[in-house]
């Protein structure tokens, strides 16, 4: 309904002005008010509109594909397969061309036939009456699983030979809940099938690999937090990889097994944090604030089949639960093309990835993209026009976007946004492109860009912390005759290391609006050898050690323009909330949000509704104390909200103050 | 009516001001069994109902039910010339959970009347799509003669769903009725109920209100009635009848205080030191009378009345904390370490001090406080909060067309089944097939699944008959090589090479299975059989290898009853070879009798139940 996009778009930018203008008022004390112009968002270049299903049909979607004549495959969690005729049309048709499947993840159609991941085994679906609906369903592969709930499969894909490829989550210990265990071969595992139902086990190391994605005839997959897992992100998988967790190493010695890295080998070097109390029951890993720890830096190191992903996708700030992998069509969503979308379950959002090669390995860049999905975005599909078919469920994880299901399409209105298209890794930094020419202003001004990096423990405790987390002086910037490109050259660079790139300051070339996206965390696995920029080429030039202290840029609204003479104090900054430093009472919303989203608390909780996590009013009612809710953001209990499946990961790296602040807000909605 | 029973409605009355639906499972208490070793609990039987050692029907003769010498079971031995009376029971019940077995000649009437007024009828209408009134199980209707001819019957009620068997099977029915209660000038002031009545496993009624006696009932209503079981329409059976009688008044609570602490108490506090936040009267145990959300002790006290001695049950239901239950001063201790909100007092007749504490300290749970209750002749009853607390919609599949819905399916003292494929059809004769196998496990009939636990929230992948299954066979495989027929049927998968190759479906949407095992390759079709009465298959095997069975069924006894025929287990299911020349072996091992089929090529049968 196209109506209601644009009704959420204009709402969405009303708030905004009206936030703008009374951050203005607030600020400066200036009786008249100020036109602000905004800054263009994801949703002034695409649009999210639905597709219309019939009545009843519930879309909790676990596959999506799209048929040579455009018609749109879709598999559902009741084990339905749908195929949606004229599917960007206002009326598509739906046709149930399959039932009764096993929590079908994966839909793919080739030469004829539909082929899906049931719980328990891939299959071949085929109309042979011409009905209109299966009357074949072939098993070709059926694989060995427990009945554990967490046991989902997921695929699949096809690869470059014809083959299929299929993955597998871990189950869970009895006693130890917490611990992903692999107790039949291939969970935790991804397979390689031959139509004629061959298997090939052909890497291992996922928990909970719920995105495939094949992109120029490699096979990429995505995961997400949990123990082992720091945070999600997006791997390359080559036959024999270990990607990281290690329950699926239990069947390392299965025949045709590509693995050589025995359990025992890796409980040699790495603690597996099993320990009984004294009653004699295991005693959950907890993240150790003072330890020695090792990071997969160190992994791979130790275990030379150890592959690190490709391109991490910070947990919190890029997704809290990676899905379907897609790379863009070459003629799809403009400056785009040709890169990687992924999509992610809890933030029912999409996020963009970069990649390249240096010295053989993958590796790039991830960005936001489009948030505002109304269900966890599972599965993608490119339609025929262009467009982008987005299959969503967040089937009881929960989900920024509220409803339980959903089918929804994204359609580029050709604008182009003023975007890093790209980040490239240099031997002394990193080469920006962008989708529009810059500012040279602005963009020559080195206060315009920081660069921080950091990494993430390798544990068995669910998700990490970031850490060794170091600041990336920048020396100088060189931007392109076309204004194109900005070269940075960064010391402190660290292979392996997640970089995040932030050019808050720079300005398109009309003067007046900043990137959509101004972050990009790139993953720098390794630093390409070259030459090297010479300081003299660059611009040196730095404001920030020149002109008035102007309000920290985590502060800073998008499509504000600072004037030299001009000094804009946001309500949270520092001089904004000396108007409410008198009271001692607690913070404002408005005081607090920065911090939220800067230490990713809205990642999964929201003022007053449930999303992933319990909404802060619900947290208020168990009116613990200030100090009580700083040390629970340090070291969650998810015991305390056995009603919510995704658990809290400990998060000791937000500063005490700003625990505290973010405590007494929460308490303050009781 | 005698001063007794005004007691027992009375007492039964002031129960109910404080008396809140059960939030727990139905819980039917254990009844006494009816000796069946003579006809002596009952009035005048006449001769043509008698007690047996063994009963069958025969399926393709009507009334037919034929008996065998021995106790414990009880027969009409209807025919047309000799009409049995029916069967009053020297037992008056009010109150009761009634429990038994029963079983049907071919085209039987009988019914059961609940204080010779109240009937739930048992008709051999096995096969019946649509459940009525008069059907099996069903609440008779009433009648009024004044009523012009099509009118004169009103308020039967039909079973939620036919999950009868055929004749010649043992049935199962459980059955809880509330009579009426009258003042004390015996007005009656309210109805009699059934308040539960379960077939076979499957819920048919609840709460059914009788405004009077059904069709053929004794036309008066009464707090005391004989059990009354029909025999002049036709042969039924009967077998293992218990019955809990509630005659008795339940013990009553009185002068209700309670006070309320703040604070986390793993253990009870020494309260004579310890002043409470409030306090109060109250006129029902429940935690609402706590203004503190988590960490506070809730404690009751006042006057419990036994006013029937024995021993008593109390389920003390203290949700997210903890509960102690003190009687006269002491604490109730608890039947067994694996149900310790479970405790066990034996009480005199009199009046007690009573005392309830509720510590409520994990945070994340509702506050539920409550007390169920159940004694000598006392029925359970529950008093307390309703914990309503994450109970989500059902999602169920019914099968109007022929359905199919794959899932982990456990079964019981087995496991989980995890390639499993559940089929119903319209006819409400449905199974589970083990695609590891090549097996049908369990069969049912009623309503298709419950797939709340697959498909709520997270869900566990599984979902579950509704209804109580039969299962025939733990999961194995179906064919086998035997180098001999004494060789143990193979009881795990190594080995066999077995493979399976899904299904494929015909017009009517009725899968064939296609497996391949020992390097043949089988296909395994199975339809609803004609006239709803079951399941046909038909096992196709290429190039059957030597040796090669089908194992059709198993249980601790096979009876042959007629050519190709069989009774399997306790008179659960038939089973019926389709191809006479076909040489079966009937074999026992393991203390468990198997029926073996050479494979040449087809092996077909039909499982009738």
């Amino acid at each position: 309904m196209k109506s209601f996009s644009i009704k959420n778009i204009s709402s969405g930018i009303i708030r905004q002005t009206v936030a703008m203008l009374v951050s203005c008022i607030v600020a400066g004390g200036i009786s008249q008010t100020v036109f602000a112009q905004e800054s263009p968002k994801e949703e002034d270049f695409f649009k999210i509109l639905r597709v219309s299903s019939p009545e009843g049909t519930i879309l909790e979607v676990g596959g999506l594909t799209v048929l040579p004549n455009g018609d749109l495959g879709i598999s559902t969690r009741r084990g339905d397969i749908y195929i949606a005729e004229n599917p960007t049309s206002l009326r598509p048709y739906f046709r149930k061309f399959a039932s009764g499947l096993h929590e079908i993840l994966g839909l793919v159609y080739k030469d004829g036939a539909f082929y899906c991941a049931q719980r328990g085994e891939l299959t071949k679906l085929k109309d042979t009456d011409m009905d209109g609906k299966a009357d074949v369903y072939e098993t070709v592969y059926s694989w060995p699983i427990s009945g554990h709930y967490h046991e989902y499969s997921f695929g699949p894909k096809i690869g470059p030979d014809g083959s299929f490829f299929v993955s597998g989550n871990v189950a869970f210990g009895s006693e130890e809940w917490w611990r992903g265990e692999s107790r039949v071969p291939y969970r935790g595992w991804m397979m390689k099938i031959s139509e004629d139902g061959k298997m090939e086990p052909w890497a291992t190391g996922m928990r909970s690999p719920a995105g495939l994605g094949m992109i120029d005839g490699e096979l990429f997959y995505s995961d997400n937090q949990g123990d082992w897992m720091g945070s999600g992100g997006v791997w390359h998988v080559k036959k024999g990889s270990f990607v990281g967790h290690p329950a699926g190493l239990h069947w390392t010695g299965l025949p045709n097994s590509p693995i050589t890295l025995t359990e025992e080998q890796f409980y040699a070097k790495i603690d597996k944090r099993q320990i009984k109390n004294a009653q004699g029951r295991y005693i959950k890993p907890e993240n150790r604030v003072d330890e020695k720890f090792i990071t997969v830096v160190d992994m791979k190191k130790n275990f030379p089949e150890f592959q690190s992903p490709a391109v991490w996708l910070p947990h919190g700030i890029l997704g809290i639960s990676n899905s379907e992998i897609l790379k863009i069509p070459g003629n799809a969503f403009g400056p785009f093309g040709g890169q990687v979308l992924v999509g992610d379950q809890g933030q029912s959002k999409i996020m963009r990835v970069f990649m390249e090669k240096v010295n053989g390995e993958y590796q790039g860049a991830s960005f936001d993209f489009r948030a505002g999905f109304q269900s966890g975005v599972l599965r993608m599909a490119f339609a025929k026009d262009g467009s982008l078919f987005v299959g969503e469920t967040n089937r009881g994880w929960g989900s920024a976007g509220e409803a339980n299901a959903g089918l929804q399409r994204l359609v580029y209105n050709n604008k182009i946004p003023f975007e890093m298209r790209a980040v490239r890794a240099m031997p002394d930094g990193f080469e920006i492109e962008f989708t529009k020419a810059v500012d040279r202003k602005s963009a020559e001004d080195l206060s315009s860009y920081s660069v921080e990096s950091f990494i993430y423990k390798y544990h068995a405790v669910y998700g990490s912390p970031p850490v060794y987390k170091e600041n990336c002086p920048i020396k100088g910037v060189k931007v392109s005759d076309d204004g194109m490109r900005a070269r940075i050259v960064v010391s402190n660079l660290r292979p392996y290391y997640i970089h995040h790139i932030n050019l808050e300051g720079v300005r398109g070339d009309d003067g007046s609006f900043s990137l959509v996206h101004p972050s990009a965390y790139y993953t720098l696995n390794n630093i390409p050898s070259g030459s090297k920029l010479s300081l003299s080429e660059t611009s040196t030039k730095n404001s920030s050690l020149t002109a008035k202290k102007v309000p920290a840029s985590g502060t800073k609204k998008a499509g504000q323009v600072l004037k030299p003479d001009q000094v804009l104090v946001s309500p949270d900054g520092p001089g904004g909330g000396a108007a409410v430093a008198k009271k001692p009472a607690a913070p404002t919303y408005d005081q607090v949000k920065g911090l939220l989203a800067k230490h990713t608390c809205t990642a999964c909780h929201n003022p007053a509704k449930r999303q992933v996590g319990p909404g802060f009013v619900e947290i208020a009612k168990r009116k613990y104390s200030n100090e009580r809710i700083v040390k629970l953001i340090h070291s969650p209990e998810p015991q305390n909200w056995p009603d919510y499946s995704t658990e809290m990961p400990p998060m000791p790296q937000v500063p005490k103050a700003d625990a505290l602040k973010i405590a007494a807000w929460i308490n303050s909605l009781k | 009516m005698t001063k007794r029973f005004n007691l027992f409605s009375l007492a039964g009355l002031s129960g109910l001001a404080w008396l809140c639906s059960a939030g727990l499972a139905y819980a039917q208490q254990a009844g006494q069994p009816v000796m069946l070793s003579d006809l002596s609990a009952f009035k005048d039987p006449g001769k043509y109902w008698q007690v047996a050692g063994d009963v069958n029907a025969d399926l393709s003769k009507q009334n037919v039910l034929s008996s065998s010498k021995g106790t414990g079971i009880l027969v009409n031995t209807f025919s047309e010339k000799n009409r049995p009376k029916d069967l009053i029971s020297n037992l008056q019940h009010s109150d009761a959970d009634l429990e038994l077995d029963f079983m049907m000649a071919k085209g039987s009437n009988s019914g059961i009347y609940f204080q010779g007024r109240y009937e739930v009828q048992l008709l051999d209408s096995w096969t019946d799509k649509v459940p009525k009134a008069g059907g099996n199980g069903g609440i008779y209707e009433r009648w009024d003669e004044s009523k012009p001819d099509g009118q004169k019957g009103y308020e039967g009620y039909a079973p939620r769903i036919n999950a009868s068997r055929a004749p010649g099977l043992w049935q199962h029915l459980k059955i809880s009725f509330h009579a009426p209660r009258f003042d004390q000038n015996g007005k009656k002031i309210e109805n009699a109920k059934f308040v539960r009545v379960e077939l076979n496993g499957l819920v048919i009624h609840e709460n059914i209100q009788m405004s009077g006696p059904t069709r053929g009932g004794y036309p008066d209503e009464v707090l005391l009635g004989p059990l009354r079981l029909q025999g002049d329409h036709g042969g039924v059976a009967f077998r293992n009848i218990k019955i809990a009688s509630y005659d008795k008044p339940h013990p009553e609570l009185f002068n209700l205080n309670y006070s309320l602490y703040k604070g986390k108490y793993e253990v009870d506090p020494d309260f004579s030191k310890l002043p409470p936040e409030a306090k109060g009267a109250s006129t029902k145990l429940t935690s609402e009378n706590s203004t503190i959300p988590n960490e506070y002790l809730i404690r009751y006290t006042g006057t419990i009345r036994i006013l029937e001695p024995g021993d008593y049950n109390f389920n003390v239901s203290a949700k997210g904390g903890r509960g102690v239950l003190k009687i006269n001063g002491q604490e109730l201790k608890s039947a067994s370490s694996g149900d310790p909100a479970n405790k066990v007092a034996n009480l005199p007749k009199g009046d007690f001090p009573f005392e309830l504490t509720y510590s409520k300290y994990v945070s994340w749970h509702n506050s539920v406080l409550g007390l169920g209750i159940s004694g000598p002749g006392v029925r359970y009853y529950y008093v307390g909060d309703e914990d309503v607390y994450g109970v989500p919609d059902p999602i169920q599949v019914d099968a109007t067309d022929v359905t199919i819905l794959r899932s982990f399916m456990d079964v019981q003292n087995w496991g989980r089944v995890v390639h499993a494929v559940s089929v119903g059809s319209p006819e409400q004769v449905h199974y589970t097939y083990d695609l590891d196998r090549g097996t049908i496990f369990q069969i049912w009939r009623g309503s298709f699944l419950d797939a709340t636990p697959m498909w709520h929230d997270r869900g566990d992948g599984s979902s579950r008959p509704r209804g109580v299954a039969k299962i025939l066979t733990k999961p194995v495989f179906t064919l086998a090589k035997l180098s001999s027929t004494q060789t143990a049927w193979k009881t795990d998968t190594v080995g066999a090479n077995f493979r399976s190759k899904g299904y494929t479906l015909d017009t009517n949407g009725s899968p064939t299975f296609h497996y391949q095992i020992e390097g043949v390759n089988v296909s395994d079709m199975i339809k609803t059989s004609a006239e709803a009465q079951g399941l046909t298959r038909e096992i196709t095997v290429q190039n059957p290898t030597n040796g090669m069975y089908a194992k059709i069924a198993e249980d601790k006894t096979i009876q042959e009853i007629s050519k190709g025929r069989y009774l399997i287990g306790d008179k659960s299911y038939y089973l019926q070879l389709n191809d006479t020349g076909v040489k079966p072996v009937l074999r026992e091992i393991n203390g468990n009798q198997e029926l073996l089929v050479p494979v040449n090529g087809k092996v077909s049968y039909s499982i009738i139940f």
